[in-house]
């Protein structure tokens, strides 16, 4: 966070605001290491001062829940013949009509590649014997989507119409995204019951902001003469919104279309973890409990397929093309149909195709083979990071530095080195004009030392408050520290500083190698070219399937969440610096050439200064990527609030869910606001 | 409709102020200067508001073509779009057919622009969704009338625009000169009596503007509305005004027909604008001439000079009286003649 603004380094008796938020926040970091051992309670709230919040919560909700519930238990009845019915028609069709369908409509939308892609996709799904599971999935996500496309739909025309809720709808749509997906089951749980319909639910709830989003932007970007044109046509306000305002807006709608389906499928796969029914994503889940690796990456692969399909044929709608002859799709609709009737009766049962089962076996044998093989090697990796970098990073040096982990034991000699170390560095930087850097640093010594899970809270509060005076003002500061003194008070303290850290940890790993990745791929275009398709993949891929390949490697565990989480929120990174990077306009690029500066210097003096709103957006993506994928990652060991959030689900105890749902969703929401806040003041600065 | 001698349009003390409580600001304000609409738009100014039309009043009779200029930003289409009621005028009067559609229900403004108001934009406003036809045919869709009347109907209005040939094409696919076209077709297609154009010709080039100007004259000739017209063209103002409108930072500051305009401008500003104009194309004998002494004879050689003549005529006439000139080199020896007739032949404009 060195994005703070020096305005004044010269004049040490004239702080900057920056440099005395810096201070201020060193001081009570300082305060506190000092008067730790006297006071414990500093670094520990005591128990004794939590307010049973999350049992507070539980009760209301239950109550409000359980007066919710026979109503709850209609709607979920009234929806099971939607599903019941799409279950039965999409896994009794036979075989080649689904493929035919979805072959003749990938012609309709995109011509040949997009025919193939729909054939060789299903053929693929078909070869792998979970044919019966992805129908499952499939049926679900086609009662969702139209469920969340119709409220999303609607969420978006009201704050079209009524300007006056649009910015309660903004916030809405924020807090429905920021919840972690795991917090909205275990309500929906409690009022559903278990089976699929909490599913669809949750995925309907989850999917219907992207489309809310889209439709509102759509509608406020048609452009204003195109509006005006309706109203002296003499349209009624009903005709002016459906005949011209919606279809105007059709490219953006069909965007949001396309969001709304890639997140319905990933929460349909996700809330496979509370059971219940035959569907893919419950597959990935026993197949990956029961270690069978290679089973898990086949199921995986089956997922990301389907993701893939539906997202490029869906993707197809939102751009305006011509469509293709429509006569060949009907030709290849009749070609199904005559295949399915003259086998009629002796088609093979979808299920018995288990062409890939020997190559998932092999990949079985191969990975036990591998990692036998190379184990030492993968768990040096593993320890590497773990006791050099993680761990440490969690708990600090003075608990982290053992025999056992790095050879020697850490004294309180060595500490006091540490942070004269640290400050004598920090002086140096001061000395040499960079007063918030060489106060930054000091920070960032003490927390090393404390590690952040045992960051004292007054020092958290205090750095928070800084930081959201500096990026948004005192409003934000005002709101934020309140926020963080319910999550204190509510006893989830020791947890959510936990999920800090991890995702702490994940973003700024993200950070550097994506921003390194990024800056590679605007120097060199070719570099993007692989990278690319990588990013998109990475994606279109439901967070789930993430975790199939780092258990593969490194088991159950903290490096591996790490990992996963990194794999997900790298890509915004990547895509945001690039983006910034290369649309610094040509003419700063030719002034500063004409001026003489290389190409590094270029890069360092103009690009980046440019690309700094860009990069900082790409940041707060990042972080919210990490935060989501956070809760997933639970499913295969982190601690903190995800891991709550999981345990509860379990339990079906919503007020621990949704209590430690709504510290997830403060944590991300506080992390926006303070990077947008920058982005806003960098972008203002730049004067774009 | 009630009265036979209203005018088509009557603006009485039209106020456009943008900003949050402009109403009250506005009121506040006129209280405070006494009505004096300069110092209040002062005020207003001062205070953050926007007095994008400053108290303006004026008539449009019935088939006159009426012109509004100005600068950018000097509250053009603010004003047009207050007339046609796309924006609620703060504060005044507007009657078109001696209706004060400022109070009109939101039933009645449907009504109105349905079968009475037209409206061309400065950047098309088409319906990207819908071809050429279906465009042109939208106002007679929202009144509920048959695909196929309907239709029928927008293809009479597209050849009236010369677009022929081109009704199953979409927007996108027309050049902008051909977008226009569409544009003017839709806002016709309704038989309106009232049309307003806000810059119809500013987003095309010069040979495709002079070219819709010639067909939209002719239009015009056929039709006979009402017409107020936008630009910030003054020889496009000149060629089709029957009086122009010049409006500057919000306040009209002169009414007049193109020749007031050109030969006696109110202030600097309204000069500035007709610095660069042909006068002798525009100003007749009639504005220039002095009351004659009695008692002239017509002489031998008379040019033949008539009032409504204009001044680049007239020169021509008169130079006709003169012999060829010779015309020297540096050196002081001749080396041609020059007929005065054709000096001032040359400098008048082709006519278009
Ligand atoms: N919706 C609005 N809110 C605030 N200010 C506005 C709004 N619409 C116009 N204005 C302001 O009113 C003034 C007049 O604008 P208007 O669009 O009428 O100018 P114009 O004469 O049509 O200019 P142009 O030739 O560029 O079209 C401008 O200062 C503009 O910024
Ligand atoms: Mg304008």
């Amino acid at each position: 966070m060195t994005a703070i603004p020096d305005t004044s380094p010269a004049l040490p008796n004239r702080l900057s605001p920056g440099a005395l938020a810096a201070l201020i926040t060193l001081l009570v970091g300082a305060a506190c290491i000092a008067l730790e051992p006297a006071f414990a309670w500093l670094v520990k709230w005591p128990a004794a001062w939590t307010f049973p919040a999350t049992d507070w919560v539980g009760a209301v909700l239950e109550a409000v829940l359980g007066a919710l519930k026979p109503f709850a238990r209609m709607l979920a009845s009234l929806l099971r013949y939607p599903m019941d019915g799409a279950h039965f028609v999409l896994t009794r069709t036979p075989w080649p009509l689904v493929i035919g369908v979805t072959t003749a409509l990938g012609w309709y939308l995109g011509g040949l590649r997009m025919a193939l892609l729909g054939a060789l996709g299903l053929g693929f799904v078909l070869a792998s014997g979970y044919w019966i599971e992805s129908m499952t999935t499939l049926s679900l996500v086609a009662v969702s989507v139209p469920l969340a496309l119709m409220m999303g739909g609607a969420i978006g025309i009201l704050a079209n119409e009524v300007p006056r809720v649009k910015s309660a709808v903004q916030v809405l749509l924020d807090v429905m995204q920021t919840v972690p997906t795991f917090a909205y089951l275990t309500p929906l749980l409690l009022l559903f019951g278990f089976g699929p319909v909490v599913g669809l639910i949750a995925s309907a709830i989850y999917a219907a902001p992207p489309m809310a989003r889209n439709v509102m932007l759509g509608l406020e970007r048609v452009e204003p003469e195109i509006k005006e044109a309706a109203v002296m046509a003499g349209g009624t306000r009903f005709q002016q919104l459906f005949q011209v305002e919606i279809p105007s807006a059709a490219s953006q709608i069909m965007v949001g279309v396309n969001q709304c389906l890639m997140a319905a499928l990933s929460m349909v796969i996700i809330a496979a973890v509370i059971g219940g029914f035959n569907d893919i994503g419950w597959e990935v889940l026993l197949t990956m409990r029961k270690a069978q690796f290679g089973a898990a990456l086949l199921a995986g692969l089956v997922i990301v397929v389907f993701a893939i399909v539906i997202d490029r044929m869906s993707g197809a709608l939102a751009i305006e093309r011509k469509r293709h002859d429509p006569r060949i799709a009907y030709g290849v609709l009749a070609v199904s149909v005559l295949v399915t009737l003259v086998f009629w009766g002796r088609l093979p049962d979808p299920s018995g195709f288990a062409l890939l089962d020997p190559t998932a076996d092999a990949v079985d044998a191969g990975l036990t083979a591998f990692t036998v093989a190379s184990g030492a090697w993968l768990d040096s990796v593993k320890n590497g990071a773990m006791f050099y970098v993680l761990l440490p990073l969690r708990i600090g040096l003075d608990q982290a530095v053992l025999p056992f982990t790095w050879g020697f034991m850490w004294t309180p000699t060595m500490s006091l080195w540490l942070f004269a170390a640290g400050a004598a560095a920090g002086l140096v930087l001061i000395a040499r004009g960079s007063v918030v850097g060489g106060l930054l640093l000091m920070i960032a010594v003490g927390i090393l030392e404390t590690g952040i899970a045992n960051l004292p809270w007054p020092f958290v509060l205090t750095g928070t408050a800084a930081l959201c005076w500096i990026a948004g003002g005192r409003k934000l500061a005002l709101i934020s520290v309140l926020l963080l003194l319910t999550i204190l008070l509510s006893g989830l303290w020791e947890r959510a500083l936990l999920s800090l850290y991890l995702s702490g940890a994940a973003v700024f790993a993200c950070a550097v190698l994506g921003g390194a990745i990024g800056l590679l791929c605007a120097v060199s275009p070719w570099a993007w070219r692989i990278v690319r398709p990588i990013c998109d993949m990475l994606q279109t891929i439901p967070l789930f399937v993430f975790l199939i390949p780092v258990l593969m490697f490194f088991q159950i565990g903290e490096f591996s969440a790490f990992l996963a989480i990194c794999a997900y929120a790298i890509v915004p990174m990547i895509r945001y610096t690039r983006f910034g990077l290369v649309s610094t306009p040509d003419d700063l690029i030719e002034a500063a050439t004409a001026s003489g500066a290389t190409s590094v210097q270029i890069m360092k003096d103009i690009r980046i200064p440019y690309a700094t709103p860009s990069l900082l957006l790409g940041l707060n993506q990042t972080i919210l990527y990490a935060f989501s994928m956070l809760v997933i990652a639970a499913l295969i060991g982190t601690t903190g609030l995800g891991q709550s959030i999981y345990l509860a689900l379990g339990q079906a105890d919503v007020g621990l869910g949704v209590s430690a749902g709504a510290a997830m969703a403060i944590l991300a929401m506080i992390a926006d606001r303070i990077v947008q806040g920058f982005a806003e003041e960098r972008r203002k600065a730049l004067g774009l | 409709m009630s009265d036979v001698n209203a005018p088509a349009i009557a603006c009485r003390h039209v106020w456009q102020v943008f900003g949050e409580g402009a109403d009250k600001a506005l009121t506040a304000a006129l209280d405070r200067s006494g009505q004096d609409a300069d110092a209040a738009s002062q005020h207003l100014r001062a205070t953050g508001f926007i007095p994008a039309v400053q108290n303006a009043t004026f008539d449009v009779a019935e088939g006159e073509l009426f012109v509004i200029m100005g600068l950018s930003g000097s509250g053009k289409s603010t004003l047009i779009r207050c007339i046609s009621h796309l924006l609620h005028a703060t504060a005044g009067e507007i009657r078109i057919d001696d209706e004060n559609i400022v109070e009109a229900s939101k039933q009645r403004l449907i009504e109105l622009r349905r079968k009475k108001l037209g409206m061309v934009f400065q950047h098309f406003g088409l319906f990207p969704h819908m071809t050429v036809a279906d465009n042109v045919a939208y106002p007679l869709k929202v009144q509920g009338i048959g695909r196929k009347e309907r239709l029928a109907k927008a293809s009479e209005v597209i050849d009236l625009v010369g677009l022929a040939g081109r009704e199953a094409n979409y927007p996108r696919e027309l050049s902008g000169g051909q977008r226009q076209r569409v544009g003017i077709a839709r806002s016709l297609v309704a038989d309106c009596e009232v049309w307003f154009l806000d810059e119809p010709f500013s987003a095309l080039d010069p040979l495709i503007r002079r070219q819709l100007q010639d067909e939209f004259l002719q239009i015009q000739a056929k039709l006979k509305t009402t017409i107020v017209f936008i630009t910030h063209d003054i020889n496009e103002a000149l060629k089709l005004a029957d009086r122009i409108a010049i409006m500057r930072d919000g306040k009209i500051v002169q009414i007049g027909t193109p020749a007031e305009i050109v030969l006696h401008p109110v202030d600097d500003y309204v000069r500035e604008f007709s610095k660069d104009v042909a006068k002798g194309r525009h100003a007749h004998v009639a504005s220039v001439m002095r009351g004659a002494g009695g008692g002239i004879e017509p002489g031998p050689d008379d040019p033949g000079l008539r009032t409504n003549m204009t001044l680049d005529a007239a020169l021509a006439k008169c130079m006709s009286l003169y012999e060829p000139v010779p015309v020297w080199d540096d050196a002081g020896a001749c080396v041609g003649v020059v007929d005065p007739a054709d000096l001032a032949a040359a400098l008048q404009v082709e006519d278009a």
